[in-house]
């Protein structure tokens, strides 16, 4: 069940132009954003398969049943409800700018909350789902959509009005010494790995994360993509003046046989869907981190009748959407994006320090409470062969 | 015993109840001539009671012969007679002669589901045959059939379930016969209809049980470890549990060579997305989104629209209604009034609607993609489910136009993973091939 963890990995590679990735490197293009670049690569790849090689001991636990194994009560449920609330918050600020978005250039004229309401009750529909048919919907989705995206991006490198000498120029920019902002930025490139928090419940015993250099390929791919396509598409200076800086890239492309002359239209469709996608999952994330925090609620990946407090979590998770849409405007937006991107790789910090110590103990057999998961259990519930 | 049988069924008028005399000595005998074979009965007792009759032959006949059962429950009596036996009481003694009367002796034609290349042979209304059917094709010793008795069903149809022993999850076996212990109607006429008496949830979106009247397809799933359920009376068996793409697979692509079979495979999965969203697309490009398509087909579109004079969305409600009108009427209809109303159908659809200015000529090539790629659905029952899920994608995209579909269809693939069939996944990739390769590799099949 390994391909699992790679489509979280390769999905948010995918997903960084929606949390404004490209536009805070960009901002930085001449002062350290190039140098910077290489250092998240290296950090990303080395979070990445440090903590999912952590994870590999655990079998079948996710996050929670770490922390109840290892961590005193009121810490885990500190930890528990910190995580929450990094995860919802990021599905929050992708769904307001994503309905924002659409709203610009699809239904200029219908309020901008109409396309928010459709957009949060599909999300919570899709997030209070168990996470097996999380699962599910996340491999077919992406097995539709991504042949698509990585069409559109090579027809975006491939095209003859991409303008290698400004990238050139740019990528000249490397020796300049690396500023924070970009490295914290680029490194969201590589937090796919951080669905193992989560669905790690979902892997049996004897589970190993094989193949971990797709990490370093796909996202470093993913990183110069967002980057330089955008640069050679509006040139060195020009690509600084765009708020919706891929949205206006891909205006640039056509396609010359199609029913859809613009690309831009089936890139906003092809990124609704996995919008929804990064927002089912976040969210779906942080209503399992806050179940985890009652003794109520014990973890069950597959349980396809949807207990009555997933729709509640959920429905406070769009409720604080639509409070934050009601606040926000795009600036102030990207300034939230900002501070969410810098939190979140301190929280990836904590968890990489955690994890290591929890491997740690459990090398040394320390731990807090005994095993409670079943003997023999495998990720499709029912019983091994 | 005569005026017992006669006490419990209320004396009907085509029971035949005779005391019958030969001579040397009586026997009591009855039986329903609608229901019983009657060349058996004349060989099987009258010939041998009477003008061949030898006392000690015919009581050694009544002990040996396979076809008696010593009858001894008065109970039993009536039920028995109503399945097809004759009963005679012949020295103090009751026996049931089973002698029903078989209407079906050979396999049916293939009717709903056609093969080009594969076996023409289907399911008939008699389930012994339906049976050997099965055996004869899936002739190994691991095949379960096991007989699910319900007491509380007045029809007393006879209800198999059929599995591969070695092969079938035994979880799902339990949950199959406690399902259909749940199924609480008294009266079940067909397979479809135990089908929706067995799914979980009455109000699905999607099948969940496969029904299908191909041995052949049976036998497939037999072998991939799935579980069947047959029921007298009814020419389709129940296979489950079942996936969404098994429902569209049809068997010539187990047949048919390898490229033309994906070719019709990937034909029919883009079918059921266009007979699914193209009406839903029509309405939000020309109502919502006219910028996405390219200038001189939204130009070419909105032009056709010119003489009609509503919004798009009641121009394709109103070719839809007819279109789905016009599937019932010519599905219902007998079959020689069939062609008359396609033909006037037609007429309707396709000239006279656009001249009038109804619809414009557009809306009529979405109306007629709908419904051909709704015909290339191998499975009927998934058509028409397929059929309703398309008003969904037409009202949200009355309301909220492109964004509202691409929602919309994210939705029901969320609706679709979250299914299981008898607790397995119904919508998931990858599930079954290595389970099933491995299989194969560890029993080798011997030829003839």
């Amino acid at each position: 069940m390994v391909r699992f963890f790679y489509y979280h990995v390769i999905y948010v590679g995918m997903m960084n132009i929606m949390v404004l990735v490209p536009s805070m490197l960009i901002s930085h293009r001449f002062n350290g954003a190039v140098s910077a670049m290489p250092i998240a690569i290296v950090s990303g790849t080395l979070f990445a398969c440090v903590t999912s090689f952590c994870f590999q001991r655990f079998p079948g636990m996710g996050l929670p049943e770490l922390y109840k194994r290892f961590l005193p009560r009121w810490l885990g449920i500190a930890l528990n409800l910190l995580g929450a609330f990094a995860w919802a918050t990021g599905g929050i600020i992708v769904l307001y700018s994503y309905s924002n978005t659409i709203g610009l250039f699809f239904n200029p004229e219908t309020s901008p909350y109409i396309n928010l309401a459709i957009m949060s009750a599909a999300c919570i529909w899709a997030a209070s789902r168990c996470s097996r048919s999380v699962q599910f919907t996340q491999e077919m989705l992406l097995i539709l959509s991504s042949p698509v995206i990585f069409w559109i991006m090579f027809k975006a490198i491939l095209s003859p009005w991409l303008d290698w000498d400004a990238i050139r120029v740019v990528a000249g920019r490397i020796t300049e010494p690396p500023s924070v902002v970009p490295f914290f930025a680029a490194t969201f490139v590589f937090s796919g790995y951080l669905n193992v928090t989560l669905f790690n419940r979902l892997t049996e015993r004897g589970h190993r994360y094989k193949h971990l250099w797709i990490i370093p390929v796909f996202c470093s791919f993913f990183l110069l993509v967002s980057f330089f396509v955008p640069i050679g598409f509006h040139g060195t200076q020009a690509v600084g003046n765009y708020l919706y800086l891929w949205s206006v890239t891909m205006d640039c492309l056509i396609m010359k046989y199609g029913f859809i002359q613009r690309v831009l239209y089936l890139f906003l469709l092809l990124y609704t869907l996995l919008s929804l996608l990064f927002v089912m999952n976040t969210w779906h994330t942080a209503m399992e981190f806050v179940k985890a925090c009652t003794r109520r609620y014990p973890p069950r990946p597959e349980q396809p009748e949807v207990p009555r407090i997933n729709w509640y979590i959920c429905t406070v998770f769009a409720v604080c959407t639509f409070g934050y849409a009601y606040m926000m405007n795009d600036l102030r937006n990207q300034m939230v994006s900002e501070l969410w991107l810098i939190g979140r790789y301190f929280i990836e910090l904590l968890l990489l320090l955690l994890v290591i110590l929890f491997a740690c103990l459990e090398r040394k057999g320390v731990r807090r409470r005994p095993d409670p998961r079943p003997p023999t259990k495998n990720a499709n519930g029912v019983p091994g062969p | 015993m005569l005026k017992e049988v006669k006490n419990k069924l209320g004396n009907p008028d085509d029971l035949i109840s005779e005391t019958m005399d030969n001579g040397y000595t009586k026997m009591e005998f009855c039986f329903f001539p609608g229901m019983c074979d009657i060349n058996q009965v004349k060989n099987g007792i009258l010939v041998p009671f009477s003008y061949r009759f030898d006392p000690d032959e015919f009581r050694r006949m009544l002990r040996a012969d396979l076809a008696f059962i010593h009858a001894d429950k008065p109970d039993e009596w009536a039920s028995m007679l109503l399945k097809g036996c004759a009963l005679l009481e012949y020295e103090g003694e009751v026996f049931a002669f089973g002698a029903v009367r078989r209407m079906q002796t050979k396999p049916d034609p293939t009717e709903v589901e056609a093969s080009l290349q594969g076996p023409q042979s289907a399911y008939t209304e008699d389930l012994d045959l339906n049976l050997n059917l099965v055996r004869t094709v899936y002739n190994s010793t691991t095949l379960s059939v096991e007989w699910h008795q319900k007491d509380n069903i007045a029809s007393q149809s006879r209800i198999m379930i059929l599995y591969d022993r070695e092969k079938a999850n035994r979880d799902t076996v339990k949950e199959v016969r406690t399902q259909l212990d749940k199924v609480g109607k008294n009266l079940i006429l067909g397979a479809g209809q135990l089908a929706k008496l067995m799914s979980h949830n009455r109000h699905r979106l999607f099948p969940v049980i496969l029904l299908t009247e191909r041995p052949d397809r049976t036998v497939m799933h037999l072998n991939k470890g799935k579980i069947v359920v047959m029921l007298d009376g009814s020419r389709f068996a129940l296979l489950m549990p079942v996936r969404f793409f098994d429902f569209l697979s049809a068997m010539d692509d187990y047949y048919e060579p390898f490229w033309m079979s994906r070719f019709l495979i990937v034909l029919r999965y883009i079918s059921m997305l266009l007979t699914l969203t193209l009406p839903a697309l029509y309405i939000s490009i020309v109502s919502y989104n006219p910028e996405v398509f390219r200038v001189q087909l939204a130009f070419s579109i909105d032009g056709s629209r010119a003489a009609v004079p509503y919004p798009s969305f009641i121009e394709v409600l109103i070719m839809l209604f007819m279109i789905e009108a016009l599937i019932e009427a010519s599905i219902r209809l007998p079959r020689f009034v069939g062609s008359t109303a396609a033909t006037v159908g037609g007429l309707i659809l396709g000239q006279a609607a656009q001249q009038a200015g109804l619809v414009s000529s557009i809306m009529i090539i979405v109306t007629s993609v709908v419904a051909i790629s709704n015909f290339v659905i191998p499975n009927s029952t998934f058509s028409y489910f397929i059929r309703i899920i398309k008003y969904v994608f037409v009202a949200v995209s009355i309301f909220s136009g492109l964004i509202g579909v691409v929602v919309t269809l994210f939705m029901l693939i969320v609706y679709l993973c979250n299914m299981r069939s008898f607790g397995e996944p119904y919508f998931a990739l990858f599930m079954n091939a290595k389970k099933h390769a491995g299989k194969d590799q560890t029993k080798p099949q011997k030829a003839g």
